[in-house]
């Protein structure tokens, strides 16, 4: 008995490899969603560029589409607004979520919309408008409720208005080949 | 020419540690003397070719060549010439490089400093040595080369280096680190040749003692400067994050500690061997785990390298050699040593028992803290992530019983101690400790009782009792000057890092309660106040820096009216990697620093500013910076220096 004693460490570090080993293979930034498989949180949010028009969930019923979490503070978010509006060009419905970064009274300027909107559309117009319509989420409440870390990131939401897939990172031809594009078929068949 | 000529230099360096690796272990086994006696020599030659090895990486940068892949993503024609140097060592692949330079350069130590160790100790010793260094050689030029060329396609202009490591902090802190991490290697490698052997004895414990606390030295100083330069460069104020890499570093700091103090054990008593081996593993063994998480992106953190599950997996596989061969070896051969010697419950020997207890468990928290998610996640649970109010917790709920231990324990005898001499002496201290607790934070602009008061109280308490202790022990001898040469080094050595640590716990303490900070928007000439002082700001201008621009703003700092001194702090902003990055002006006295950083331009010719006032913030790094002194102190004891007689023929036959 004493002498298995001493083969303790051994067992309980050959246990961390294997935790190490399979950790090596799986993406640290990949992280289970909370609102997967659940229908959209219940949210009414202003119209980026027509801020009189509130949607809501179900005006988003009936169709498969995108929603990306962006921003124009966000390069990555610029930089996947190319491959978007080519996505678009094909068909695929695409929904802008625009997350507005949380401001400090003392340091920051005040919020203009008027000041976002001539932003954003600078910036749509440079890099392409891959969005049907953009809704501002000033208070990053419906960013919070579905799970956002950051930007950007992108929801597959189906007619029905089921949460589907949630990608953290950027969306690029080989991301989208490799795990969206089968998603979108798969729950955009009647 | 020079670069390839590094690479070149890199390949000897590997052939030699194969050599290294090979020939002296064999000889130990078939006993040939000059086998043995060759180790020496290539431990040397392997260190040279590493060391040319980086000279050479260095000429690269200094000389732009940036048909060197590294060079180009890490420097630019612009970086002065002190950062081009450290860039070598910023990246992964330089970084790695300078690690393998270390291992090397303590190999060498080992080789030149061990005239009193026996020929074939010392010959397996370096054996292990150039074992692990054949690992980290192979990995430098075969998974991670940093004089890969990018011919014929090479850009014109560099990339330059992250700005967050243009930073005097960043010159000290990366090579005092690695020095500690790897110098771990020297223990780990001490207690495979002992298990190889079967010698674990109190003569063993005295070789090994100066090489752990070197290397918990290099190690110590390492971690606090790395705190230093976070408090600096990072633009918050806020000096630990319990950051991945953070924790991976602090992990063997903490098994190191526990293994200067088991040591002490087994060379004063000749017990405790088995747990002071398995130290001796781990402490190394950790600095390998810690090298692993840094370098293969299973955690992500602040500063982890790029991540490469190549790299991952050979890193894995390395540390499941040599951990998981060494720890076989421990299991096979520990059985066998039996410690004899006999203590009671109330003795030195149970309170650095109680030492280690406490010293394994802060361990295996930041171990769990920094895994616990990753196990999490691979169990299929889900992610979670662990923050920094579990550690600071956990530690607060550690710290306590530690460091009233800590006051305790060099009181108190080997073998046994009888309880009731020490209460008067233990019950002055307790009420000196109390007085000045007291008395500082009556010093303070608010009495605040919970945080801070434990803090003094349990810093006091540590630092009043091992004065008291030294004081006592000179008296021993007579006089008290005869007292100070009478008592050796490593006494005043313990003595020096406990009072380091009495500061630490104050100087956090102080800073968590007592810290100011204020957010302002102020135009030139506007005033704002903060902890009694009024910070005016003078003048806001435009920066022109070789490799930045951006605004410097002038502050003038009064209290009571009173002028108390001019600060200046800069948001620069780095052209060719674009990125703002805020340079805080720091005014640092012992009892408190004034710390002010640059925030964004506000409209109507104002500028929005970080203010803060930190009490003892100093005393942090103080506590560290007089730990390692008192590391260094032990170092110099003369004991470690006495030579015993070279092993004869007859010896090596034997063995």
């Amino acid at each position: 008995m004493r002498k298995l004693f001493f083969y303790v460490p051994l067992a309980l570090f050959l246990l961390l490899t294997v935790f190490l080993l399979s950790g090596l293979f799986s993406d640290p930034r990949e992280r289970e969603s909370a609102s997967l498989n659940k229908a959209l949180p219940e949210f009414a949010l202003a119209d980026l560029m027509q801020p009189q028009h509130i949607w809501t969930p179900e005006q988003l019923h009936g169709e498969t589409f995108l929603l990306n979490v962006w921003g124009t503070w966000c390069p990555t978010c610029n930089a996947e607004l190319g491959y978007l509006t080519e996505l678009r060009k094909q068909g695929v419905k695409i929904v802008g979520l625009y997350y507005e970064l949380p401001r400090d009274p003392t340091f920051d300027a005040p919020f203009s919309l008027k000041a976002l909107q001539q932003d954003v559309a600078q910036k749509l117009q440079q890099n392409g408008d891959p969005y049907q319509f953009n809704i501002l989420d000033l208070e990053r409440r419906l960013s919070l409720d579905l799970g956002v870390s950051g930007a950007p990131e992108t929801f597959l939401i189906d007619s029905n208005g089921i949460v589907r897939a949630h990608h953290i990172g950027d969306i690029n031809p080989q991301i989208w080949r490799a795990k969206l594009a089968p998603l979108y078929q798969q729950w955009s068949q009647p | 020419m020079i670069v390839e000529a590094g690479q070149l230099a890199l390949t000897f360096a590997f052939a030699l540690s194969l050599l290294l690796a090979i020939i002296p272990l064999y000889g130990s086994f078939v006993a040939n003397q000059r086998m043995l006696l060759l180790a020496k020599p290539l431990a040397l030659g392997q260190f040279l070719f590493c060391l040319l090895a980086m000279l050479a990486l260095i000429y690269a940068f200094r000389t732009n060549d940036f048909t060197v892949v590294n060079v180009a993503q890490n420097s630019s024609s612009t970086l002065p010439w002190y950062y081009q140097i450290t860039a070598s060592f910023g990246s992964h692949e330089g970084s790695m490089l300078l690690w393998v330079l270390m291992l090397a350069g303590w190999t060498a130590l080992v080789a030149q400093f061990s005239k009193a160790l026996p020929l074939l100790l010392l010959g397996r010793i370096l054996g292990i040595m150039g074992v692990i260094c054949v690992g980290f050689i192979a990995f430098s030029l075969f998974m991670s080369n940093p004089f890969e060329r990018s011919l014929p396609f090479f850009p014109v202009e560099g990339r330059d280096l992250n700005p967050l490591l243009q930073d005097f902090g960043m010159i000290l802190h990366p090579p005092t680190l690695y020095m500690g991490y790897v110098g771990f290697a020297v223990a780990f490698a001490f207690a495979i040749a002992a298990l190889m052997g079967g010698r674990f004895d109190s003569v063993w414990a005295r070789w090994v003692r100066p090489w752990a606390l070197a290397a918990w030295l290099f190690l110590t100083l390492g971690i606090m400067l790395g705190s230093w330069w976070a408090y600096n460069e990072l633009g918050w104020g806020g000096w630990w994050f319990w950051d991945p890499v953070e924790n991976a570093s602090f992990m063997p700091w903490l098994a190191g500690t526990a293994l200067i103090h088991s040591l002490a054990v087994t060379e004063k008593r000749g017990t405790f061997k088995s747990w002071t081996v398995l130290l001796a593993l781990a402490a190394f063994a950790l600095s390998l785990v810690g090298a692993f998480l840094v370098r293969s992106g299973v955690l992500v953190s602040v500063h982890s390298f790029a991540t490469d599950p190549g790299r991952g997996m050979y890193l894995l596989v390395f540390l499941l050699l040599v951990v998981g061969g060494s720890l076989l070896l421990y299991g096979m051969r520990m059985n066998s040593v039996r410690s004899q010697a006999r203590y009671q419950l109330f003795s030195r020997e149970m309170m650095l028992w109680g030492n280690n207890i406490f010293l394994l468990t802060a361990c295996l928290i930041v171990f769990l803290g920094t895994l616990f998610p990753l196990f999490h996640k691979e169990l299929g649970l889900g992610s979670i992530s662990i923050g920094e109010p579990f550690f600071n917790q956990m530690f607060y709920y550690l710290t306590i019983p530690f460091a009233l231990m800590l006051g305790l324990g060099p009181w108190v005898r080997w073998k046994q101690q009888q309880f009731t001499p020490l209460v008067k002496p233990l019950g002055l201290i307790l009420v000196a400790a109390l007085i000045l607790a007291l008395g500082v934070l009556a010093s303070m602009q608010s009495v605040q009782a919970n945080l801070a008061l434990l803090g003094m109280l349990l810093g006091a308490w540590v630092g009043v009792s091992a004065l008291a202790e030294v004081m006592l022990r000179m008296r021993q001898f007579g006089s008290v000057t005869q007292g100070l040469t009478k008592l050796n080094a490593s006494h005043y050595g313990m003595t020096l890092a406990h009072i380091g640590f009495a500061v630490l716990v104050i100087g956090v303490a102080m800073t968590k309660t007592y810290t100011e900070e204020r957010d302002v928007r102020m135009q030139e000439g506007d005033t704002a106040t903060l902890a009694g002082y009024q910070f005016t700001l003078v003048d806001v201008y435009d920066l022109d820096g070789p490799n930045y621009g951006g605004q410097a703003a002038e502050l003038d700092v009064r209290k009571d009216g009173r002028y108390v001194t001019h600060l200046h702090a800069e948001k620069r902003f780095y052209r060719i990697q674009r990125t703002i990055m805020t340079e805080a002006a720091v005014h640092a006295r012992l009892s408190r620093d004034l710390y002010v950083s640059l925030g964004e331009e506000l409209p109507g010719n104002a500028w929005a500013l970080r203010i803060q006032v930190k009490p003892f913030v100093r005393w942090i790094w103080l506590g560290g910076l007089l730990m390692s002194l008192g590391a260094l102190l032990a170092l110099a004891d003369k004991r470690y220096r006495r030579k015993t007689p070279p092993a004869t023929k007859q010896e090596v036959a034997n063995a």
